[in-house]
């Protein structure tokens, strides 16, 4: 297994500002692009872990653990499981779509159709080995994210992102010890801060 | 594997045609043998009139190979290819608890049968036979039907069947052999055959013990963990009079595997010992009966069981960590009828009754089936030049439906060297026990397996247990619906055709189509540690086809040549409607760049190689008493999930940075006849060297051995 190397990871994280209609300076006169960013970054978690690690998209940083009853965040990771905070989870109005198409294509976030978490074992975006939001090879350990699968959240507070899961990578992962000591979750989404549905 | 390859592959496999089947029709030609089996129909006949892809393994060609493995001598067959449990590949030092089986036709271990003398082995671990079981010393011949044989053997025979015939009266009275190589094998073999009288006995045993061997020294343990292995047979046979005759058979089987590896139980390193055990033993009684010579009958009951203990100690303080035990039983009495003659009409009906149970760490208590089963079957000789055998069987049982599986076969012989085969059949593997009954919750990580029949039992208990919320609705789960067996159909169309009575030539194109495939599937809500409940259900279906050739070539009474090639191809008909459908993507583990994955793309099930090909020569001097046997096996490019990590997430092999790289295997034997009644034998395995540690970890690379065989001929009796 290799090992990313967070450091380098976190120092590359590119802000790109996504100016597709921004770049020709053309006669008609097109209506601003809305001001949204797109961000890769990651979170290393400690793999066994019994609290959620935090992440809000407008700071583009990780949440402190004392935030974890705020506002402050947006999603958070425990292992496999996924949080958006709302509800059970949260105290604020956040809600989750999964969505299965090409991240980069998908410019408008609905209306409505947003789950939630309902329990502290019943979260809006599906955790499990079959039909959850990633691949696990037995044999390999190899935890993969599906392809093509992505989250559309509304944020805590009302804003629209969309974020995807890139890679899951163990952090001093020695086999024949099956666990390894952390993970290192990376990302990238979308968010859009004008508070618009538009991507 | 490029076109290139391809091409030197095709010109190895018809150069042979073209040198020696043109010039040699003279008489010393040895024949290419029209072998007897009793697989295909359960009655004798000779292969040419079987309808059926069918390969036969002699006892010379066991013996000539001088190895001691069942498996090495399956792998060295045309479109036989040796398989890990994907589980089994990457254990790292643990002990491998799953070993290796044999893919046939693409279809895993599973699918395929394993008889020995007409009856199944028991205790299939993730469903796969430790062939390693079966002692070789004593075979008489291995015989293979490729294609469902579900209407004569029921479940298991989706892929084919393997028969492993062991010796009833061998023309050597005494036969002994030691067995000597590398990583200190040792192998004893003994064998007596008496007659007396109309009573004719066969004794045998066998000891078979290694080192083991350590392929990676950075991983603390063996690779292949130290062994000894016993095993027996007798088989005695009266002749009670003209007209009957009744077979005692008894089989014994132990090895012991002395275990050391690494385990973590609080993330801290111990080391752990102890031993595996596996023993397994079978009693086969048969009474045969003429009536007249149109009606024949049998009875039968045979029983056997299988016991697997695995116990560990920690190291350091001697004290006991872990025992896994399993324990599988199967009692069978069954009778056959035969009316007609053979070939020309034969009326065979059979029914038989399989009381089996199961007894594991793993499940909560004693697991009982019992099944039931009539199957009938027609052989025909329609004219000179067609026969036909049609044939269905019957199965019924209390824990899945009952199932019908037909079968017909039909070869036409437009001239005497020249045979066009072709045969539809269904078969069915039902669910094993594991899918049924399994009540697992792994202890480190804390998820729970529940088989099919344990789902109801085991959500109930865990929710009055508090591991599953009260305000789970559990009702919806608590009457599953029950498994299906898995099906499949399977065509095969083919040819042989004879030349100058030395060459034969076989084609073979098959396809399989299976559906139901049973598959692990997590239940909608968690734990309340917010681990997944899993469960079983039939969810897919796949397909495998491809087409298999084979030349056999007696160039004089001194050499021989074998050749067989086969092209596979093996998909899961789901992912190929999901990618029609838009809905499979993939995200390169570079740029991030998510896309379709293409139909052409897609290059099918994990681990099955698109090219298989063998090559078998044999070469006697007869001036000198010696001979010279030469196999070689080419495994082709095989995908591998996650191989080196890599990821692109779409679940499917579609990126040739999953490929493993073709191999081949070759192995050569040299005998010597010394005095009256000596052999010597000394050879090389895997002369190439091939290794694969994660991949292949039961390939150790180059071996050396040698045999020294004792085996007087018969007196014969004045």
């Amino acid at each position: 297994m290799k090992i990313t190397n967070l450091k380098l990871t976190l120092l590359s994280a590119a802000i790109v500002v996504t100016g597709m209609m921004s770049c020709g300076k053309d006669d008609n006169p097109v209506p601003t692009p809305a001001p949204s960013i797109t961000v890769t970054d990651s979170m290393k978690i400690g793999y066994s872990d019994n609290h959620y690690a935090f992440y809000s998209f407008k700071d583009s940083s990780r949440v402190n653990l004392s935030d974890s009853a705020s506002t402050k965040w947006d999603f958070g990771v425990r292992f496999v499981s996924i949080i958006v905070n709302s509800h059970a989870s949260g105290p604020g109005n956040a809600g989750v779509i999964t969505e299965n198409s090409i991240f980069n294509n998908y410019t408008t976030a609905p209306a409505d159709g947003y789950g939630y978490d309902t329990s502290s074992t019943n979260l809006a975006i599906d955790n499990s080995f079959s039909t959850g939001w990633y691949n696990y090879d037995n044999a390999t350990h190899v935890l993969s994210p599906k392809a093509g699968k992505f989250f559309v959240i509304k944020t805590a507070d009302g804003h629209y992102a969309k974020m995807e899961i890139l890679a899951v990578d163990y952090a001093n992962f020695n086999p024949p010890n099956p666990t390894p000591d952390s993970l290192v979750y990376k990302f990238r989404y979308t968010y859009q801060s004008d508070g618009s549905r538009n991507f | 594997m490029g076109k290139k390859s391809l091409h030197i592959i095709l010109f190895l496999f018809f150069f042979p045609t073209v040198i020696f089947a043109q010039k040699h029709g003279r008489d010393s030609v040895p024949k290419v043998l029209d072998e007897v089996i009793v697989t295909a129909t359960r009655t004798e006949n000779k292969v040419s009139n079987i309808p059926l892809p069918v390969e036969v393994i002699s006892a010379k060609n066991i013996q000539r190979s001088g190895s001691q493995k069942l498996l090495d001598i399956l792998q060295m067959q045309t479109g036989l290819v040796v398989a890990n449990n994907p589980l089994g590949t990457s254990l790292q030092g643990y002990p491998n608890p799953f070993g290796e089986g044999v893919q046939m036709q693409g279809l895993d271990p599973a699918y395929t049968l394993i008889l020995v003398d007409g009856e199944p082995l028991v205790g299939r671990n993730a469903g796969i036979l430790n062939l390693g079981r079966i002692a070789i010393g004593n075979i008489k011949q291995i015989e293979i039907i490729k294609g469902p044989a579900t209407c004569l053997y029921g479940s298991d025979a989706l892929a084919g069947v393997i028969n492993i015939i062991t010796e009833s009266s061998s023309e050597n009275p005494v036969r002994f052999q030691t067995h000597y190589a590398t990583n200190n094998t040792l192998g004893l073999t003994g064998a007596v055959s008496i007659l007396h009288n109309k009573t004719s006995v066969e004794l045998f045993a066998n000891r078979y013990s290694s080192d083991g061997y350590d392929l990676d020294k950075n991983i603390y343990g063996k690779t292949i963990d130290p062994f000894r292995d016993y095993s027996g047979n007798v088989k005695v046979k009266f002749q009670l009079n003209e007209k009957s005759d009744l077979t005692i058979s008894a089989r014994y089987f132990s090895e012991t595997q002395f275990n050391n590896y690494l385990i973590y139980p609080q993330d801290h390193p111990e080391v752990v010992k102890g031993t595996t055990r596996e023993t397994d033993g079978s009693v086969f009684i048969k009474y045969n009966h003429k009536l007249n010579s149109k009606v024949s009958y049998y009875a039968s009951v045979y029983s056997t069981y299988y016991h697997n203990n695995a116990a560990v100690f920690l190291e350091k303080n001697d004290s006991f960590y872990e025992r896994i035990e399993l324990t599988d039983f199967l009692l069978r009495p069954e009778i056959q009828v035969s009316i007609g003659k053979n070939p020309s009409s034969l009326f065979t009906t059979g029914a038989g009754y399989n009381i089996e149970k199961l007894n594991s760490t793993r499940y909560n208590s004693v697991n009982k089936l019992n099944s039931g089963y009539v199957f009938v079957q027609k052989q025909l000789l329609v004219n000179s030049k067609t026969n036909i055998i049609a044939g269905a069987r019957y199965d019924k049982n209390s824990l899945y439906p009952a199932q019908l599986s037909p079968k017909i076969a039909m070869a036409y012989k437009p001239a005497p060297n020249f045979i066009l085969k072709g045969s539809v059949g269904a078969g069915f593997k039902a669910p094993d026990f594991r899918q049924q009954f399994l009540n697992f919750s792994n202890s480190l990580i804390g998820y729970t397996i529940l088989g099919a029949k344990e789902l109801a039992h085991g959500l109930q208990r865990m929710q009055n247990a508090g591991e599953i919320a009260p305000s789970v609705d559990i009702k919806p789960y608590l009457h599953p619906n029950d498994l299906d067996p898995e099906k499949s159909i399977g065509v095969n169309l083919g040819f042989d055709y004879t030349l100058h009575d030395n060459t034969v030539f076989k084609l073979n194109v098959f396809r399989n189509d299976i559906s139901n495939l049973i598959e692990s599937y997590n239940l909608p809500f968690n734990k309340t540690n917010n681990q997944s409940i899993y469960s079983y259900k039939n969810l897919n279906r796949v397909f495998t086809e491809g087409l298999e050739a084979s030349l056999t070539n007696n160039f004089n009474a001194n050499f021989s040549i074998f050749a067989g090639y086969q092209f596979l191809i093996a998909k899961d008909k789901d992912v190929i409607n999901d990618i029609k459908e838009g809905k499979l993507y993939k995200r390169d583990p570079v740029t991030y760049q998510t896309s379709l994955v293409s139909l052409s793309e897609y290059k099918g099930l994990y681990n099955r190689s698109r090219h298989n090909a063998n090559l078998r020569f044999q070469y006697n001097n007869v001036s000198h008493r010696a001979s010279a046997f030469i196999t070689a096996k080419y495994r082709g490019d095989y995908g591998y999930s996650g191989l080196n990590g890599f990821q692109n997430g779409s679940g499917v092999y579609d990126d040739d940075r999953e490929t493993v790289k073709g191999f081949v295997l070759l192995n050569t034997t040299l005998s010597k006849k010394i005095w009256k009644d000596w052999e010597v034998q000394g050879g090389i395995e895997n002369i190439l060297n091939y290794k694969n540690k994660t991949l292949m970890p039961n390939i150790y690379g180059r071996t050396f051995f040698i045999n020294l065989i004792f085996k007087p001929k018969k007196i014969k009796q004045q």
